[in-house]
């Protein structure tokens, strides 16, 4: 009898083991319910424009904390077996993700923003970017739902992902306070940057005049200027993009921004459009930069 | 009873096996077509950039409206400046 029982014990933990291994394959293959980019989807799309950021961190919810204080934004989490990952809303609208990912113990590594650009075709892109001289840091991939995506750095060593997606991409409106209002590459060399990006991309590339003794190009499609190009400030060492939100506000901002665990990287200035900007870390070190744009400024000169 | 028994956990732990190579071959896929299942990303910056030192007159926004011609005699365009819904 109790050898029966011993046997039936038995039978039954094999049993569980065996629903459980079946479950965690099932759960391993489900695959990361990403949003679209564009809901409801359109045929709409504008290579060259940014359309989508991803944060990598090592705390979620910490990050999570930082910018919904900052910025009002609210958070969509999805977890997955291998991945812990948060969308980012403005009024309802995905404009953003953020990966929590931890950093290897010993690397010297730190958080930022990922900034994608949008494409048609992502493998045709790659393609000329790899022989424009760029590197591979992750290869393509897709996602049902939000499309295709791929991660470079260009010739200087500036990361940044591409993105077709299958949804359309945004329509071209002002940013709302809280929504990407605009790019900037930090190069060594703007002009042969803006090279790659025009090649890659398709941008009109246009100098503009400065007395600072650095380049600035814009790269513009649609007719709209989509990211600027900058000569590396002096003590910059390593070539990057960098993603500004519109505030309304600069100063309170970044004020609001170290009030909340942050730090300030560069003091609000009057920048050419007359709006202020300021360039901020959160808590766990990811640099973003906060531009004010009102309609009803005025043309201020910068001093 | 104790050969059918002896069977029966073979096949069981086989199957368990099998499940696991199943889980581990439909991990995540490679180049070409393949859908993605965990999220591939998460690129941390090399460690050490500091920001500060823009010095004056350092600018980085976009012009608003068109730019005065820079060295290619065109101007620049600015962002988008019509709200969303006009």
């Amino acid at each position: 009898m109790n050898v029966l029982s011993d046997r039936r014990h038995r039978a039954r933990a094999i049993l569980a083991l065996l629903a459980c291994t079946f479950c965690g394959a099932a759960l391993a293959a489900l695959p990361l319910n990403l949003p679209p980019i564009s809901d409801p989807a359109s045929t709409e799309h504008h290579p060259g424009k940014m359309i989508w950021a991803d944060l990598v961190t090592p705390n979620l919810a910490a990050a999570e904390t930082f910018y919904s204080g900052l910025f009002g934004w609210t958070f969509q989490d999805i977890h997955t077996v291998d991945s812990d990952y948060a969308i980012v809303l403005v009024d309802g609208r995905p404009i953003a993700g953020v990966l929590q990912k931890a950093i290897p113990a010993g690397d010297r590594r730190q958080p930022t923003w990922l900034t994608f650009i949008a494409v048609l075709d992502v493998d045709a892109a790659r393609r000329i970017a790899l022989s424009q001289g760029a590197k591979s840091v992750y290869e393509p991939r897709t996602y049902p739902k939000r499309g295709r995506q791929a991660v470079l750095s260009d010739p200087q060593g500036a990361v940044f992902a591409m993105l077709a997606s299958t949804s359309g991409d945004p329509p071209d409106y002002l940013a709302a306070p809280g929504e990407w209002i605009w790019s900037s590459v930090f190069a060594r060399d703007p002009n042969q940057d803006s090279g790659f990006y025009k090649a890659v991309f398709g941008y009109d590339v246009f100098d503009l005049p400065s007395d600072d003794g650095a380049q600035h190009v814009i790269l513009s499609s649609d007719d709209y200027a989509r990211a600027g190009i900058n000569t590396l400030p002096p003590g910059h060492r390593l070539p990057h993009w960098l993603n500004f939100i519109r505030v309304v506000n600069a100063g309170e901002s970044s004020a609001k921004a170290v009030a909340l665990g942050g730090r300030m990287l560069v003091e609000p200035f009057v920048d050419r459009h007359g709006g202020k900007i300021a360039v901020i870390a959160d808590p766990m070190g990811a640099p973003i930069g906060l531009m004010e744009w009102s309609d009803t400024d005025s043309k201020v000169e910068p001093k | 009873m104790s050969i059918k028994f002896a069977h029966w956990k073979v096949s069981v732990i086989g199957l368990a096996a099998l499940g696991i190579v199943a889980g581990c071959l439909v991990g995540p896929g490679g180049y070409d077509g393949t859908v993605g299942v965990g999220y591939v990303g998460g690129y941390y910056a090399p460690g050490g950039y500091d920001y500060g030192g823009w010095g004056h007159g350092y600018r980085v926004a976009p012009p608003r409206g068109r730019a005065p011609a820079g060295h290619g005699g065109r101007a620049a365009p600015s962002i988008p400046s019509h709200p969303r819904g006009h």
